[in-house]
């Protein structure tokens, strides 16, 4: 008995393309940004994402893990990815130089609401390796900066030293781009903020709370901290968005690891606006 | 010396003393002083007396605590808005952390004990100011609390060994 | 190429006993792979069959929660029996299966897609509740936004030859969830056993293209009565209730409700009734190379949301207390699949009342969250 759909294209989504490492970029201690060119022409050619998808980064012989596409460079047809070492596969990945190659399957997932941000006033808020998906976002909006309103980054790490992008901070800014960083400890030589990143948002002056978009992206209490201070900021909660993290394995919604209540985080997210997983955060071990 | 109307206004502004009513804001203002501190200053010491609850107009501050063998640690820092040295009107006035100024700051200092004096005698500005000075402490202790739960601290080894990882 | 239409008149034909050989070699000779119901280790097993001898001629099936044994009938029918602890979705959704390959060059590693020699199966004897659950398991598995190719080469090849259930189990409750007993689409051919034989009923252009090939005779009225108070016998036996009324979000909106605990102190995570569940499909896949590590496949293997560290991130688990993955297991089946999919995760089989160590029923489950809500 036939069912009702045939797929035409024979395609494969488990399979990997291969893909070469142009550059690696040591961002902070265990932290490495893989500059990445498929090896495929075509492939190449028609790769495109969205800021906020993320890929299926293959170390062959180990596995796959899922990362925040965290840069590109169109001109080179190269993509990046800023990967912590801490697994079995994200070390494995760390062994990687220039002219290495492994597998990559991307883009997947949904993407930062940048058509809500165009003429709004945005406030980005990461946390540690929570900064990566949202910096393609971060270079849209600079890429069309008079699209937008005031535009600040207020970004925290654990030390000054885990702080990553900071070569870029400075360029950001000329971009009229407000960079606040903090960190949760430091040692006196550390001029900055110290202190987690929801207070950063609490002072946060000037704030239009209704012409405000957020989007977060950090350690889901980071965020529901943060979401909790724009709220009390007077942010709508429809104009706050966050990237969410579960186990993600097979990222085509078939394997079953990445639910979070109803949604899959690697189709239905990991992008969400806030509103849409609110009841499921509040969940003790969902 | 900032005259107390330019005080007031500036209490109006600030976000710790921002939204009290005006009988209130008069009373705070009378007792206020605005106060600078050039970059590197000591605003007060660990472990020594400061009469003066402050509320930073501009700058930043960082709060920090001695602990030997380590040193000074930095645990906090404040910035516009934000009130710090609560124990010169909550406790006895003896500062819990040294403060210093991160950059040029300018903040409204007002007198512990007259701020004390004030919250005994009238109650309704009393019950208006401690609810802003609860509000402020606990959204503090939230913070220490996320800055205590280390979120973005690596997994240890514990905690992953016997699990499939990745 | 297989048909896709469906003929709009469901002819029905009668196939006496001794004919039931000639549709197996009809399918046979078209070559089909045969799976079928016969007896394998004190259970009816799917498994491969070429004849009418593998049927399990005479038995039937008594189950109860946590528990299964077969026994002898005192007729001869081929098909006296409900499900057992195989569903198709073992020959759909292999238990292991490579995904994709890696291969070490010179020049770097290369990528690619293994052959798929999918079998050209012809399911004998799918129930409707399994028509049901092949249904469910299509939805995800080819019409979400990426589609299995190793489903989907098994499924557009395979021949479904549904039978009518004439009895139920005790753990059965397709009535609750509208899977059953009847079959009524999905199939190419349906068969209704009878002491005598089976009315067939066609179900599409490949079903009527074999009976064309099989000496049946007309379906009098006599015999049609027959199978309809056949049919009617499993109807009534069924006693087990699920009640679905606003199930969804009777279930989401008690995450937090006391039975979780209840039932927890009970389940022993043993995930038997995921690996039972014709529609669960979690997996994972892991590399396995050649003894140089020149040669990857990516196998993918059945996994169970009951595994402990199935939700597994960032060095610690998500969800572990058995607590918590029981809900995931039943919020998921009951409420969660009708956002993802549009409909219940459940056909109502009973499977996983059966097949459960401690004899968990997930309607009794539900029923007391709904009685103190």
């Amino acid at each position: 008995m036939m069912p009702t759909t045939v797929p035409a294209a024979r395609i494969n989504p488990w399979q990997p393309d291969p893909v070469v490492v142009r550059e690696t970029i040591a961002e902070a201690p265990d932290v490495t940004t893989y500059r990445l060119a498929f090896r495929d022409d075509d492939r190449a050619a028609s790769f495109s994402f969205r800021p906020g998808q993320f890929g299926m980064l293959y170390a062959p012989g180990i596995g796959e893990v899922p990362i925040g596409i965290s840069g590109s460079c169109p001109a080179e047809r190269t993509w990046s990815f800023t990967v912590r070492a801490m697994g079995n596969t994200t070390r494995a990945l760390a062994r990687l130089q220039a002219g290495d190659t492994l597998g990559l399957r991307a883009p997947f997932g949904s993407a930062w609401p940048l058509d809500v941000c165009e003429g709004a006033d945005v406030v980005i808020v990461a946390g540690g390796l929570g900064l990566p998906p949202l910096r393609p976002a971060i270079h849209k909006i600079i890429e069309d900066r008079r699209l937008y309103g005031r535009v600040t980054l207020i970004y925290g790490s654990r030390t000054p030293d885990t702080l990553i992008y900071v070569r870029e901070y400075d360029d950001w800014s000329r971009q009229q781009i407000e960079v606040l960083t903090t960190v949760d400890r430091a040692d006196l030589s550390w001029k900055g903020n110290v202190g987690v990143v929801p207070l950063l948002l609490d002072y946060l002056q000037p704030l239009v709370p209704e012409r405000t978009v957020v989007m977060t992206c950090g350690p889901e209490v980071m965020m529901r901290y943060t979401v909790r201070s724009a709220v009390a900021r007077g942010i709508p909660i429809e104009r706050i968005w966050a990237s969410t993290e579960r186990n993600m394995q097979c990222a085509i919604g078939l394997c079953g690891h990445c639910q979070f209540g109803p949604e899959f985080i690697c189709k239905d997210g990991p992008v969400f606006r806030y509103d849409r997983i609110e009841p499921w955060l509040k969940v003790e071990g969902l | 010396m900032m005259e107390k109307q330019a005080i007031d206004d500036l209490l109006r502004q600030l976000g710790f003393t921002a939204g009290l009513p005006d009988p209130v804001l008069d009373e705070l203002a009378s007792v206020s002083a605005v106060v600078r501190f050039p970059a590197g200053a000591t605003i007060f010491r660990e472990e020594t007396k400061n009469p003066f609850v402050y509320v930073v107009e501009r700058g930043h501050v960082g709060l920090d605590m001695h602990v030997p063998t380590r040193g000074r640690v930095r645990i906090l820092s404040v910035g516009p808005g934000e009130m710090l040295a609560w124990s010169a009107l909550l406790g006895d006035s003896v500062m819990t952390v040294s403060a210093v100024a991160l950059e040029d700051t300018q903040a409204v200092a007002i007198c512990g004990s007259t701020l004390a004096k004030l919250c005994s005698t009238n109650h309704e500005a009393g019950y208006l100011l401690m609810r802003r000075m609860a509000t402020s402490l606990a959204q503090r202790l939230t913070a220490t609390r996320l800055q205590l739960l280390d979120l973005f601290a690596e997994p240890t080894v514990a905690a992953s060994a016997g699990l499939r990882e990745e | 190429m297989p048909s896709q239409t469906i003929p709009v008149e469901r002819s029905l034909r009668w196939l006496p006993k001794d004919e039931l050989q000639s549709l197996f070699d009809a399918m046979t000779a078209r070559g089909y792979t045969i799976v079928g119901p016969t007896i394998d280790q004190e259970a009816i097993v799917y498994d491969r069959i070429t004849s009418v001898d593998d049927l399990p001629r005479g038995w039937t099936d008594v189950q109860a929660p946590g528990s299964y044994r077969l026994k002898r009938r005192d007729d001869e029918a081929l098909f006296g029996y409900v499900v057992g602890p195989h569903s198709w979705k073992r020959f759909l959704f292999p238990p292991l299966a490579t995904v994709a390959t890696a291969d070490r060059t010179a020049e770097g590693w290369t990528m690619g897609t293994p052959p798929d020699d999918a079998p050209k199966y012809a399911f004998l004897g799918v129930r409707a509740c399994e028509l049901a659950a092949i249904r469910v398991q299509d939805r995800t598995f080819m019409e979400g936004p990426y589609v299995d190719p190793i489903y989907a080469a098994r499924r557009q090849q395979a021949l479904i030859v549904a039978v009518n259930c004439t009895q139920a189990a005790a753990t059965c409750f397709c009535t609750s969830m509208g899977t059953g007993p009847r079959a009524t689409a999905g199939f190419d051919l349906a068969l209704t056993e009878l002491p005598a034989g089976f009315v067939l009923e066609t179900g599409s252009e490949r079903g009527a293209e074999i009976v064309a090939d099989l000496e049946t005779t007309d379906a009098d009225a006599e015999l049609l009565n027959q199978a309809e108070a056949a049919r009617q016998q499993a109807v009534d036996q069924i006693t087990r209730r699920l009640d679905t009324e606003g199930i969804r979000d009777l279930l989401l909106g008690n995450l937090n409700h006391p039975r979780w605990n209840d039932v927890a102190s009970r389940c022993l995570s043993c995930t038997n009734c995921t690996m039972v569940c014709p529609t669960c499909f979690c997996s994972s896949v892991k590399d396995v190379t050649d003894l140089q590590g020149d040669h990857v496949e990516r196998q993918r293997q059945w996994d169970s949301c009951f595994n402990f560290d199935f939700s597994y991130m960032n060095g610690g688990v998500v969800r572990d207390q058995i607590r918590s993955r029981y809900r995931q297991w039943l919020t998921h089946k009951l409420a969660s699949w009708i956002d993802q999919f549009g409909t219940s995760g459940c056909v109502g089989c009973g499977r996983c009342i059966t097949w459960c160590p401690v004899g968990i029923d997930l309607t009794e489950e539900v029923a007391a969250i709904r009685e103190s809500s």
